[in-house]
Order: C-alpha cells, then sequence, then structure tokens
C-alpha cells in the first residue's frame, strides 16, 4: 500500500515502486495458469440458451403440452407453464458435434475452438440477483467483482492502464455493483467505458484544453512545488507517491486514447468483426476495443450486449440480437487465434441466466436460474468440447451441474490461482470469490 | 455445509470461542486514575495523560505544537470541510487571549457547516444512499430527510443516546405535537435506507435477508459487533448463539420495511402532513382522479382544474419520510444453516443474553420492541456504545482510532491501544450527556490533537502508523473535503442547506443520466443525491465510502485517477476559470507579482515565498492568455499537495 509511511527512498525506486503499486504490482500467480487475461462477453438479459445451443426433441414433441416435470418453488412469473418448441432449429458443428442454433452461423464455424458448458446454473430468477451472482458470487450482499479479485491477485500488466474495464456495461440490474471493487481497494475496480449516458471513455482521461505542451507545463510547476512542499517536510513516502501520480496519470492520458482508438485498424479486421457495417457494427467494434485492450495487457475486459429478456417477442428480438452479436463474437475468437493470444486470453460468453422451455404468451420465455448453457474459448480450456447436460427439456442442469461458484473457481484457477486460498481479510472475516462454493469443473481444462 | 460456511466465517483465525466475561469490549466502563506523568506541563486535558504515558514507556516525546497557522487551518478542515479564508486566518492569528483556540473551536462548533461535515461521516456508518442500488436501483425520494435530519442533529448537539434510539425506535416515543413526531420519525431512516434485493421472487427470503442486513449495521454502527455470522450458526469468535440472533431478529421481523414484499417491492413511508392539509390533499387527489377520467366532459374538467389549481394553493407539501413501521409482533423460529426452508425451536424476541451478561430485557406483547432494544443500546448497562461512539470520533479526529477498527470491537477487530484512555472518554462522554460537541472540545483542545506533523525522524521510524499519538498525522483530506473546497476557493460554492435534488416518484427508478448534472451543481457534496448503482467518479477515485456497506473507517489512496480527476474534470476546469476571473477583476489594478502573492496566500492559507511567486510569475507571462493562464496557475495550487493535505 502506499500508505506505507517511512523515510523516504530514492526518486528512481520510488517511481517504480508507484508505477508498480498504482496500477496493482504484478504478481507472478501461485499455480501454473495458462490464462493471462480474460475477456468477458456478457448476455445481459437472458439469452435463450435451450434455443441456441441446446435444442430438445421431446420439447419439439411436447409444445403446447404441460412441462411434465415438477417447476421450480420460485418463479419469477406466473405461467402455465406449457412447453414451446423452438421458434428455430439447431445443427451439429464441427468434431465436437456442438449444437447451434441457425441464427448463429459465424459462431457455429468456430465450434471446435469453443468449450459449451450446457449444465449452467445460478441461485436467483431475477436479472438483479443473477447478474450479481455472476459477476461477484452474492446475490445477497455487496461483493467485489470477479474482475477486481482477478486483478487482485495477479495485477496489472500494463501499468499504464486500468487493469479491469468494463465496455458499455449496465447501469441497472446491479450497476455499478457489477464492477465494484466493494471491500478490495479501491485501484482494483472496474473502469466503465461508456454505458448509460457516459461517453466511451476512461473517465477524466481528456484534457479539456487538448494543449498538451501546456498542461506539461502545468504539471512541472506542480512538481516543482511539490517538491519544494516536500524538501521542507522531509522524506514522506506518500506525498511521494503523489508526486509521482500526477506523471503516471500523464501518461495513461497518452496511452489509453490510442489503445482504445480503433479506426487505424486495417479494413479487413474490422469486417472480421462486423465492426464496418450494420447491424454489428456497434458490439463489433466494442469486440475490436475489447481485444485492443486485452492485448495491450489489461487483465479482465467486459463487453455487454443486451437486451436479452425476451418475455414475448421471442422470435423477433432473439433474431435481430443474434444478428448483431454473432460475428463480433465468431469474429473476436477467430482474431485473438490468429495473434496468437487465444491460448493466454479465455473468453467467456453468457448471460445471468437462461430462458425457461415453457412459454409466457405464445412467443416469450421467462427467466431460467436452473439450466442454461454458456460457452469458453482459449486460456487453457478444452476446445471442442460441450460439457454437462440439462434434462429432456432443457429446464434444469441435470448431468454434471455448474453453478456460478464453479465457474469462478475454474477460471480462477486457469489463470493459476486456488479460489480457497484466496482470501481477502475485511471487517474480521476471510472472504473469498466463491464464498464456502465452488469447484473447478476440471472436464473443461485441457 | 455447516461446517464449510463456519469455516469461510473464521477465516483463517484460529478456533478460540469467545465469552462475553473477560472480554474487554464487554467489561464495565472502568473509571482509570490518571496516569502519573513527568511532564505535567504538557497536558492540557486530562486525556493528554494517557497519551502522554504511552508515549513516555516508549522512552518518546511527543511532538512540538503546530503553530497557529497550521491549527487554524486544521481546525476549519477537521469541523467544516472547507479550508478558512485568509481574513479568518489573519483573525485567529491576531487573536492574541489566552483562549484563543477555545474561542475558535466554539465558533467552529456554532456554524451550520459543521453539522454537514460531521454529519457526513454518519451518513459512512448509516450507508446513507438516494437509491436502493442492488439489483433494482429504485429511488428513495424521501431520503434526504434523513440526510437532514442527521446533519441537524449534529448542528443542535442532540444527545447522542437520543439520536440512537430516534434511528431504531423514533416512531415508539411520546410526542408532545406534530413537530416533534417529525422530528423523531425521521431517524428511522437509519433502518429503511440499507441496500435491498427488491426483485426477490421469493418474499420471505427478501424479509428476511432485509433484517439480516439492518441487525448488521445496527450491530456495527452502535456497538462494534457483527452479528450477521450467527445467522447459520453460534459466533465463533463473538459471542452471539444462533438463538441470540433470531431471538433479535424476532424484533426486526415484526416491523415492517417495505409496504408489499413482491416484486418490484416498495418502501413504507410515514405520512406527517398536518390534518388540515392532509384533507386538502385528499381531496386534490379525488379530484384529480375524476379529472383523468376519460369519461368526464370537458367543461367539467376545465371546472376541476380550476378547482384543484385553487386547492393547492398556498398547499404545503405533504410530509412524507422513508422509515419501518410496526407489524403484528412475531417470535422467530431458528433458521438451520441459515436457511428459514429448514426451521428449529422458536425463539423469543429479545436482546441477545450475553450481552446483557444474561439479563432478561422484557418485550411488550403488543410492539416490535424496537423501543426497548434502543434504550438496552444505550443504556448505562451496556459498556459497548459509549466505547463505540467516542471512538468514532477520535477516528475522525485523529485519522486513526483508539480501537484501530472502528466497526468492528469483536474477536476478530483489533484491541485499543489506550484501553484506559478509551474507557476516561467513554465516562466522559456519558457524563456530559452524550454530547458529541463537548466530545470535539475535549479532544481538539487537548495538546495530543495540537502536536504538529513535523515529528522526530526516529519517532517516524519507530512508530510510521502513529500508534502512539506522537504526533499530527498527516493526512489527504476526504473526496467531499476536496470538491468543497474548490468550490469555496473559486467563490462557486452555493451555501444553500438541505432539500433534495432528486426528481422522482417513490419506487421509480431514477436516471442515471442525471448523475453528471447533479454533480455540476456546485452545492456541498453532501447534498448531492448518492446513486448506490453508480457513484460520481471523480468522488469514487478519492476513496468515497462504498453506500451499500457501514464504515466508520474510510481508507486513503493514492492512484492515478484522482491525479487524472484533478488535471482534467469539469470541477477543476470550471473552478479555476472562475477563480482567474477574480484574480482579474478584482485585482486588476494590482500588479501581476501581487496577484501571485494573493493566489498563493488565497489557495494555501500562508503568505508565498518570494521563490513561489518568482515561478508563479513568470508562469503565467509564459503560459498565453492571461485568463487561461490564471486558471492554469490556480490549477497547479489546487492539485498541490499543500492544498490536499491537512497538517
Amino acid at each position: 500500500m502506499l500508505q506505507r509511511s517511512g523515510t523516504g527512498f530514492g526518486a528512481l525506486a520510488l517511481q517504480a515502486m508507484l508505477a508498480r503499486e498504482a496500477a496493482g504490482q504484478t504478481k507472478a500467480p501461485p499455480l501454473p495458469g495458462k490464462a493471462k487475461r480474460v475477456i468477458f462477453l456478457f448476455m445481459h438479459g437472458g439469452p435463450s440458451t435451450v434455443d441456441l445451443f441446446d435444442p430438445k426433441p421431446l420439447l419439439t414433441r411436447d409444445t403446447g403440452k404441460p412441462f411434465p416435470l415438477e417447476v421450480p418453488r420460485i418463479t419469477s412469473s406466473k405461467s402455465k407453464n406449457l412447453l414451446l418448441k423452438s421458434p428455430w432449429s439447431c445443427q451439429q458443428h464441427g468434431q465436437s458435434g456442438a449444437q447451434v442454433c441457425d441464427l448463429l452461423p459465424n459462431i457455429a464455424a468456430i465450434a471446435d475452438d469453443l468449450c459449451f458448458v450446457k449444465s449452467m446454473h445460478c441461485s436467483n430468477s431475477r436479472h438483479g440477483g443473477a447478474l450479481l451472482e455472476l459477476h461477484t458470487g452474492s446475490d445477497t450482499f455487496t461483493r467485489p467483482a470477479m474482475g477486481s479479485w482477478i486483478n487482485y491477485g495477479l495485477g496489472s500488466e500494463n501499468e499504464n492502464l486500468p487493469g479491469f474495464i468494463t465496455i458499455n456495461p449496465s447501469g441497472s440490474h446491479g450497476g455499478a455493483g457489477a464492477w465494484s471493487s466493494a471491500f478490495l481497494p479501491a485501484k482494483y475496480s472496474g473502469t466503465r467505458i461508456g454505458g448509460n449516458s457516459g461517453e466511451m471513455k476512461v473517465p477524466f482521461i481528456d484534457n479539456p484544453l487538448h494543449d498538451r505542451a501546456k498542461q506539461r507545463k502545468e504539471l512541472d510547476l506542480l512538481a516543482s512545488f511539490n517538491q519544494e512542499h516536500l524538501v521542507q517536510r522531509g522524506a514522506n513516502s506518500e506525498l511521494e507517491s503523489r508526486i509521482a501520480s500526477y506523471e503516471l496519470a500523464f501518461k495513461m492520458q497518452m496511452e489509453v486514447p490510442g489503445v482504445q482508438d480503433i479506426s487505424k485498424e486495417p479494413a479487413h479486421v474490422k469486417k472480421l468483426y462486423g465492426a464496418d457495417v450494420d447491424p454489428t457494427k456497434s458490439f463489433g467494434e466494442q469486440c475490436l476495443m475489447a481485444r485492443r485492450f486485452s492485448e495491450a495487457g489489461v487483465r479482465f475486459v467486459q463487453v455487454t450486449h443486451r437486451y436479452w429478456d425476451s418475455h414475448g417477442n421471442l422470435k423477433k428480438e432473439h433474431e435481430k440480437l443474434s444478428a448483431e452479436m454473432d460475428k463480433p463474437v465468431a469474429g473476436l475468437i477467430s482474431d485473438l487465434k490468429q495473434r496468437g493470444l487465444l491460448d493466454e486470453t479465455l473468453v467467456l460468453w453468457g448471460g445471468e441466466f437462461g430462458r425457461t422451455p415453457t412459454a409466457q404468451g405464445n412467443d416469450g420465455r421467462d427467466h431460467n436460474p436452473h439450466g442454461f448453457t454458456m460457452f469458453m474459448a482459449g486460456g487453457g480450456i478444452k476446445p471442442g468440447t460441450v460439457y454437462g447436460s440439462t434434462d429432456d427439456y432443457g429446464y434444469y442442469a441435470k448431468d454434471k451441474p455448474v453453478h456460478f461458484h464453479d465457474l469462478h473457481a475454474t477460471i480462477l484457477h486457469l489463470m493459476g490461482i486456488d479460489h480457497e486460498e484466496f482470501t481477502y481479510r475485511y471487517a474480521g472475516r476471510d472472504f473469498r470469490l466463491t464464498d464456502v462454493e465452488g469447484k473447478v469443473v476440471n472436464g473443461v481444462i485441457a | 455445509m455447516v461446517f464449510r460456511r463456519i469455516i469461510g466465517c473464521l477465516g483463517m483465525v484460529g478456533g478460540f470461542l469467545m465469552g462475553a466475561e473477560g472480554y474487554w469490549a464487554f467489561a464495565p466502563v472502568q473509571n482509570p486514575d490518571l496516569p502519573a506523568v513527568q511532564n505535567t506541563g504538557w497536558a492540557r486535558e486530562e486525556l493528554d495523560r494517557f497519551i502522554l504515558a504511552g508515549i513516555a514507556k516508549k522512552d518518546s516525546l511527543p511532538t512540538k505544537s503546530a503553530g497557529k497557522r497550521t491549527l487554524v487551518r486544521r481546525a476549519y478542515l477537521d469541523l467544516h470541510g472547507l479550508p478558512p479564508s485568509t481574513e479568518q486566518i489573519t483573525a485567529f492569528l491576531q487573536d492574541k487571549r489566552h483562549d484563543a483556540w477555545e474561542r475558535l473551536i466554539e465558533e467552529l462548533l456554532e456554524s451550520p457547516r459543521y453539522g454537514e461535515r460531521w454529519g457526513r461521516h454518519w451518513l459512512d456508518v448509516a450507508r446513507y444512499a438516494d437509491t436502493n442500488g442492488m439489483d433494482e436501483d429504485i429511488a428513495h425520494p424521501s431520503a434526504w430527510r434523513y440526510r437532514d435530519y442527521v446533519i441537524a442533529s449534529f448542528n443542535q448537539d442532540k444527545p447522542f443516546d437520543q439520536f440512537i434510539i430516534e434511528q431504531l425506535a423514533g416512531d415508539l416515543l411520546p410526542a408532545k405535537d406534530l413537530a416533534e413526531k417529525r422530528a423523531q420519525i425521521v431517524g428511522l431512516g437509519f433502518l429503511s435506507v440499507g441496500p435491498k434485493m427488491l426483485a426477490c421472487d421469493d418474499p420471505d427470503k427478501m424479509r428476511r435477508d432485509i433484517v439480516d442486513e439492518q441487525m448488521d449495521t445496527m450491530g456495527r454502527a452502535f456497538m462494534g459487533m457483527t452479528i450477521g455470522c450467527a445467522r447459520c450458526h453460534d459466533h465463533k469468535i463473538d459471542p452471539i448463539t444462533i438463538e441470540d440472533y433470531y431471538g433479535l431478529a424476532g424484533i426486526f421481523m415484526s416491523t415492517k420495511t417495505l409496504t408489499k414484499y413482491s416484486v418490484v417491492a416498495e418502501f413504507h413511508e410515514h405520512n406527517l402532513t398536518e390534518e388540515s392539509d392532509e384533507k386538502r390533499w385528499q381531496e386534490v387527489k379525488r379530484l384529480e382522479d375524476v379529472h383523468k377520467k376519460k369519461e368526464t366532459p370537458e367543461e367539467e374538467k376545465e371546472r376541476l382544474g380550476k378547482e384543484i389549481a385553487a386547492l393547492k394553493k398556498d398547499l404545503p407539501a405533504q410530509f412524507k419520510v422513508m422509515g419501518v413501521t410496526e407489524d403484528p409482533t412475531q417470535n422467530v423460529k431458528v433458521h438451520l444453516r441459515g436457511d428459514y426452508l429448514t426451521l428449529g425451536a422458536e425463539v423469543a424476541r429479545g436482546v441477545p443474553s450475553a450481552w446483557t451478561h444474561g439479563k432478561k430485557i422484557a418485550m411488550p406483547e403488543k410492539q416490535s420492541g424496537r423501543l426497548e432494544l434502543a434504550r438496552w443500546i444505550t443504556s448505562t448497562e451496556n459498556p459497548l456504545t459509549s466505547r463505540v461512539i467516542v471512538n468514532r470520533l477520535w477516528r475522525w479526529h485523529f485519522g486513526r482510532g483508539i480501537v484501530p477498527t472502528p466497526d468492528n470491537f469483536g474477536g476478530l477487530g483489533e484491541p485499543p491501544t489506550h484501553p484506559e484512555l478509551l474507557d476516561h472518554l467513554a465516562r466522559k462522554f456519558v457524563e456530559s450527556g452524550w454530547s458529541v460537541k463537548a466530545m470535539h472540545r475535549l479532544m481538539m483542545n487537548s495538546a495530543t490533537y495540537r502536536q504538529s506533523a513535523q515529528a522526530d525522524l526516529a519517532l517516524l521510524e519507530y512508530d510510521p502508523e502513529n500508534k502512539l499519538f506522537a504526533r499530527w498525522q498527516r493526512r489527504r483530506v476526504e473526496a467531499e473535503v476536496i470538491r468543497d473546497s474548490i468550490l469555496l476557493k473559486s467563490k462557486r460554492l452555493d451555501a444553500t442547506m438541505g432539500g433534495s435534488m432528486l426528481v422522482v416518484q417513490p419506487s421509480k427508478y431514477v436516471d442515471r443520466g442525471r448523475l453528471q448534472s447533479h454533480s455540476l451543481v456546485p452545492r456541498r457534496t453532501v447534498y448531492l443525491p448518492v446513486y448506490r448503482s453508480s457513484g460520481y467518479d471523480g468522488q469514487k477515485a478519492f476513496d468515497t465510502a462504498d453506500p451499500a456497506v457501514s464504515d466508520g473507517n474510510r481508507r486513503s489512496s493514492t492512484v492515478a485517477g484522482q491525479a487524472l480527476y484533478l488535471m482534467n474534470s469539469e470541477l477543476m476546469h470550471e473552478s479555476s476559470r472562475a477563480l482567474a476571473e477574480v484574480v482579474i477583476s478584482t485585482l486588476g489594478s494590482e500588479s501581476a507579482r501581487d496577484r501571485t502573492a494573493w493566489l498563493i496566500e488565497h489557495l494555501l492559507g500562508r503568505e508565498a515565498t518570494e521563490k513561489e511567486v518568482l515561478q508563479g510569475e513568470k508562469f503565467v507571462s509564459d503560459y498565453g492568455d492571461p485568463k487561461d493562464a490564471w486558471a492554469a496557475f490556480a490549477r497547479v495550487l489546487f492539485s498541490s499537495n499543500e492544498f490536499l493535505y491537512v497538517e
């Protein structure tokens, strides 16, 4: 911590210390980790994975009939629990024969790079609760986001960039809770870029005067005044750290906009992400930006795509959303692979829950936290894998269920961190991302 | 599973079971003798002798007193969260009376700026927010009344025991009139403003989670006790069993926070509108309903419109305030492993017996028992509360508590460095009638408080954390102080007190798009709405407390994001331009040299040195356009360590 009091040390050593500590020191992971970085493609609202990745012949056969198994004690809406067959169909793809919906041809084409976990489940049937549980491990209390935990554990790879960036996040359903460091030091908090009314920028990264030479003059005078102040007081690490923090900020100010700027990416790369044309342009640009941040050393980058909450109008909404999302996601994964970055970058795709195989109205599905699909790529996972399954109708995780806690344990494991040993002491307790739960899912690890 | 959860709560600390007997925090408050000390001339207050004895034990010496200029700035920043003006500094320097310092403290305590500063400290503990955050970020449209109540309570020096009782049971106190009723009930915001999962599909779980949050916050805020662990199992460190937990929970389960516990839930509000006004409001509502109806003929609508307008003329707004209320009393069964679906034996409502040394606190049959609980918390039989509160005050004055973990006096907190001093102060506090201002006077008038930060090198090395309190701990001012100071010094600060900037309906979502516009309103930061789902980027960078958890011990970090805020934020640029305007228009006839010197003294509270003036003058003349140049120079001074630290 920078509060370390003492009696000073050389300016060079100080610069080095500040650079490391301000951004979070790079720490060697205690276990050999494959993944160095995470890119989380968050599908806010809950995509209907029973339609997208988990086709069920019995659901097609029994459409319109009551769901024959017991319905959960708690559901988000009142429903007659009548089964609704998928309006689309899935085909098997690649060596693994993974099922992918016709709405997602680009993802289907890279099926052998992916590991589908079809037995995901979580504890909360509401967006806010499930979203917070996915991001922080708790649907009840304010806890650090997984991006904060990972930065706390591993530190930054690039001292001039934030270690945890969330692009276009949702302000609702948890809002800042999904990227907050909670009781971890504030430097591990996620930096929001865009979302709600915010500009697509790191806060305060632009100097309103747009005159670097003049700003440099200000900082030089400031350094001189601060130096004089310090000399009168004697060496003091906190004052020295603050002096150095302006230099670090000045460097960030120069580096961040460049990393974020996708305009100079070649046309074929933009095309790969669909960042050139609608309807993929917006999400494609964000995925491309995510790659640039990740490549530059940002540990945890999240991109949010919304809003998959199709209680009604499922057909139209999911077709639109799939068309926006498919190409950017496949483009990102292919791009990382081409660049040789996929091995050390864990890509995670998924929503806060899936949707029920039963109908709401005649063209909608309710929230389903009991069984849904997420997929991963790179970062030490076993490519071309289909792991776990749901029941015959796609309602409940049945074979090898994977809870969000297990997902967190697995992500940490892939990054070289033992989730049971990885704690932070706060208010008299040692906290973990996985609380007292979580099992590493060995079946998805290469 | 049970076992694993227990391990989780225990963390890495060994599993020693803590009984209430013999544990320092539960022992009765002592009346310690004043330590005998050699250097009797140094002490200004009795408390100094405890500090001095600790220092002497380490063969060390206290640090000399800070100069008057340093002290006056320290006092203003500490009590008002705002730096003094050049005139205020001069007035103090020229006051040669022997009690000039005491007079200054008195004057500062009289100002309403004091409550804004110290109320904010308490709002950290009360995890105050104007929106719910968590899953559904709906507004708390009347929570500001609680915030204003806290500020007013500090300004009035409301006895702290009364302050506590009102926050837990203000609705159950007798009141002689409506004004008193209102004043007492607003405090209940303390229980209501916590973060809640409002879209929980399971109403039972929702209610129990809310109760758990309330109990935990109450425990930490007033007694430094963590209670939450006992929801699932007997607390392994602190004396609270699972039965104790559910006895206490019965009190809160007999209390209603929401009007419905189904999705999306709504907060209970007390309506304390004047009776005659309320009648008129009801009539307005009735007419408005008719007015809204499709089938109402146009001319009738017109007439109604006029009638409504006439009724509303001079009609004061309804007085509504969020706060808990009574519900039919119930006892709760123990939830095995914290799961309400597997219930054990029923526990009678009550105060944990370990806290009361086994004494039963009688619970009323027809009331929740909140009042009895609040009375016990503030009773002299409870040694915790007075210790916890004086320790909080000490922490906010000195930057470090006598108990270094002000929110945790339990077995996993840290023990006091000066246990006798803590008891001495707790006793004085109770004797003063729980007067917070009396404690400010004691602490600030002490020689301990008046020490300089310029300490002996050996002391700095020996005691880097200042556990001995043998010097002033130089520290960065808090996020609010930075913003307010910049606004004040650029003559932009709008000193309007109270009220709300939120524009929302009860139980409706807030518009986060307005956050930016809120932050541009040049009022004191304590009045900016607190959105749990997204705070102000600049404020968060400077370590504001997370409004979702009770926090009486803010951390203070140094990160590049703070520098970015000071370099590039709208606050900084607007303010520096405003100050440049002042320099140019009001000091138009002065020389550049005099203007430079004026600005330095205005912002740093001391005369400029020759070197600084030369540097500043050169900077300004080299920079370009004079207005830009003075703004740039102001930014340099606003960003300087001297401006940002209190010594």
